[in-house]
């Protein structure tokens, strides 16, 4: 309603004011009535998009660039500061579309390069000319060259745009494309005719303004009736550009960008985060697996969860200053949860692997270290006192301690009784050397298992058994290993403390990759006060 | 005496050989693998089988295995088995159908010649030899209610030199007492585990040790 009325009142006024051109001028306010009605329009069909927005806004410059017709000093001023902004708009436009949100730092630029060739650099024109409310100086030798400092800025900018609208164009999909091209070409060709035209205005209009004013107003004013066309059209007709990710989604997986950079794109914050909800981590990982101490909101980042099948597998942070509304975060990780569940367990895999090579490598420390600290030295005074003509029978002694240190070792490093006879045997012998008697339930193990599988057990129960035994204090120990069908069930319950809970470092994150590296799975299930209950199932098919 | 080894470590072997030629033994055959180490025995009829228990094809009992599969086609053969480190289980296997002539010890104990070489003297007797560190593993076995807890010091060391296979006088000699005490003691043990006094002395052994694998 209200720009109606000012474009009414322009055009009452330019027509009262008579002239040469008062009819051509006319159709100015026209202009701007076309961009700001096709603008509404375009809001309306699809709210989400700035399109619309962008299309009002530039309407609304063009009718600020003709109050110059109410001739006073403050509207003409301010007529002859926006006079080209619509260039930018449009500009802006071009880039934008079909979201009216710009999604990279080069675009940005871009638009902003826009405004400033149409916004600071239009000043000398009127700074330096004579007969304005703003006028410095009476200098056309100064406005002529500001003018052509202006069209060779505005030209590298709409370059710049149209190597950009090359760039979206070959990327895009071929019935994108369909619409992508004509109106970047258009685009393009607008953009060009307001400055080409005013420079030819001498040598082919021949000094006409009349035509090349035509020519422009025709130009400028197709602008929105293109956009508004082609955002309906060539599947630019989705309700969001968070139909993008759903495109992405079911695109090839080995041409598109990874997660995270086609979230920064569609959402237009580069910074976006993607984190991950690993097993046994109570703060969230990124994708190399690190814990990442989620960010306060007054650092300007916001957080959103990601669920999918109603238990959470990550979440997503951005930049609040950015993306206003987390509504639609919300929306794309809903959009992308099984695409970032299948990146969890990557993640979750890798992490759990380099768990396994790190408690390898540890291992292989703590033995030779007890080997170099432990008989090393011990074998070194041995040999001292040997060469002392120490007595026969401490050098004996010293000898057989320094085997039992051995032998002990050796059983650390891998049970004899596990290599000899298996699991039920070895965790048997396990028994004995407890400092406490313990309830032992064994079933189905007269067979022996794959070495990997015993192995991966005994660890398990042992491990299970020396933390009950060190940290829950418990009364009572049962300890039960079962094959039933094609898996291993073992369990481990103590009357204890409880509380136990799978800190990284701790020994039920190693128990869990153990487990899980053979396909099976480990439950804790430990409340304080009410004991510890470890129990795991390892597929074992005969 | 003829006896056939079966070890395969080399520096073992060879060990064993010149311990026991230097004690008057001889060495009818060394068996490098558990197949071999039956099928020498059968053939040869040796007095006396030593073996490793770790031993190829396997690399896990199969040297425990042959000595339990000889003793099964000839009861009584005196068989020592020796070991890099000695389990419960294996002694009870080796005692559980006979007592007589078996001894199962850690292999470093031949580095103790004299004492090693009575061993395998007892056990050619038919006696019973059993690691000190087998019979220390069976007592201090955690178990609930354990009836050990109520026996002495003194009359711990009696069962722990029974269970080894000591006979009276030598477990009166060890510990510096007469051998009528050490019959009290053995007496009052017997009473505490609950076992038929009238295990014959060679068999008490077998008796402890069934009782302590419990």
């Amino acid at each position: 309603m209200g720009a109606v009325c000012v474009a009414g009142t322009e055009f009452a006024l330019i027509l009262h004011q008579g002239g040469q051109y008062a009819f051509i001028s006319s159709f100015f306010p026209v202009l701007g009535l076309v961009y700001v009605t096709t603008g509404l329009v375009a809001w309306a069909r699809r709210p989400s998009s700035r399109l619309g927005l962008l299309l009002v806004v530039a309407g609304g410059f063009a009718l600020l660039a003709e109050v110059t017709a109410v001739d006073a000093p403050v509207p003409v001023a301010v007529g002859m500061i926006v006079g080209t902004v619509v260039l930018a708009v449009i500009v802006q436009l071009l880039l934008s579309f079909p979201t009216g949100r710009l999604h990279t730092t080069t675009e940005r630029v871009v638009v902003l390069a826009a405004y400033f060739v149409s916004l600071p650099l239009q000043a000398p024109l009127y700074l330096f000319a004579a007969g304005n409310p703003l006028s410095l100086a009476d200098r056309p030798d100064l406005a002529d060259a500001g003018l052509q400092v202006q069209r060779i800025a505005g030209a590298i900018v709409i370059l710049a745009t149209a190597a950009l609208l090359i760039g979206r164009m070959r990327r895009a999909r071929p019935e994108q494309r369909r619409v992508l091209v004509p109106l970047s070409v258009y685009g393009i060709f607008a953009l060009l005719v307001v400055p080409v035209s005013s420079a030819l205005e001498h040598s082919v209009f021949e000094g006409d303004p009349v035509q090349r004013t035509i020519l422009q107003l025709v130009s400028l004013g197709l602008v929105p009736i293109v956009f508004l066309i082609a955002s309906s059209r060539g599947g630019f007709d989705r309700t969001s550009d968070l139909a993008e990710l759903g495109v992405w989604l079911g695109s090839d997986e080995a041409g598109r960008p990874e997660l995270r950079a086609a979230l920064a794109t569609t959402l237009g914050d580069p910074s976006v985060q993607v984190l991950f909800r690993v097993h046994g981590e109570e703060a969230l990982v990124d994708d190399l697996g690190f814990p990442v101490a989620l960010p306060a909101h007054a650092n300007g980042r916001g957080t959103v969860d990601v669920e999918l099948g109603g238990r959470a597998v990550g979440a997503i942070t951005y930049d609040a200053m950015l993306v206003d509304r987390p509504e639609e975060i919300r929306e794309a990780g809903r959009i992308v949860a099984i695409a970032l569940d299948r990146q969890r367990l990557t993640v979750e895999l890798r992490a759990s692997r380099a768990r396994i090579a790190a408690t390898a490598d540890g291992e292989r420390r703590r033995i030779a270290r007890d080997l170099h600290d432990g008989l090393q030295a011990r074998l070194v005074l041995l040999a001292v006192q040997a060469a002392g003509r120490g007595d026969q029978a401490t050098l004996r002694a010293g000898i057989q301690s320094a085997i039992e240190e051995l032998r002990e070792l050796v059983n650390g490093v891998m049970p004899a009784q596990l290599t000899e006879r298996g699991l039920a045997a070895a965790v048997e012998d396990l028994r004995d050397r407890l400092p406490m008697p313990i309830e032992l339930h064994v079933a189905g193990l007269e067979q022996r298992l794959r070495l990997d599988v015993e192995s991966a057990a005994y660890f398990v129960l042992s491990e299970a058994i020396s933390n009950a035994l060190k940290h829950a204090g418990p009364a009572a120990l049962t300890v039960s290993l079962e094959r039933t069908g094609g898996q291993l069930v073992l369990a481990v319950a103590d009357d204890g403390a409880g509380g136990a809970r799978a800190r990284a470092g701790s020994g039920i994150r190693g128990m869990a990759d153990r487990v899980e590296a053979l396909g099976g799975e480990l439950y804790v299930d430990s409340v304080p006060g009410r004991g510890t209950r470890v129990r795991a199932v390892i597929p074992c098919a005969s | 005496m003829r006896v056939v080894i079966g070890e395969d470590q080399v520096l073992m072997r060879e060990g064993l050989r010149l311990v026991l030629e230097g004690a008057g033994f001889t060495i009818e055959a060394l068996a490098e693998d558990a197949r071999d180490l039956v099928r020498r025995v059968i053939g040869l009829r040796p007095d006396l089988v030593i073996a490793d228990i770790r031993m190829p094809p396997d690399l896990t009992d199969d040297g425990l295995r042959a000595v339990l599969e000889l003793r099964g086609e000839r009861p009584g053969l005196p068989v020592m088995v020796l070991s890099q480190h000695v389990q419960r289980r294996y002694a009870v296997e080796l005692l559980r159908h006979d007592d007589r002539g078996v001894g199962y010890l850690l292999k470093e104990r031949i580095a103790d010649l004299e004492t090693f070489i009575a061993d395998l003297h007892r056990v050619l007797d038919g006696g019973t030899v059993l690691d000190p560190v087998v019979v220390a593993a069976m007592m201090d076995r955690p178990r609930p209610g354990d009836p050990l807890a109520g026996l002495t010091g003194r009359q711990r060391e009696v069962l722990a030199l029974m269970a080894e296979g000591r006979s009276n006088a030598a477990i009166a000699a060890r510990l510096h007492v007469t051998e009528k005490s050490v019959v009290r003691h053995v007496s009052l043990v017997y009473n505490a585990l609950g076992i038929d006094q009238s295990s014959e002395d060679h068999r008490r052994v077998l008796a402890v040790v069934r009782y302590l694998s419990r």
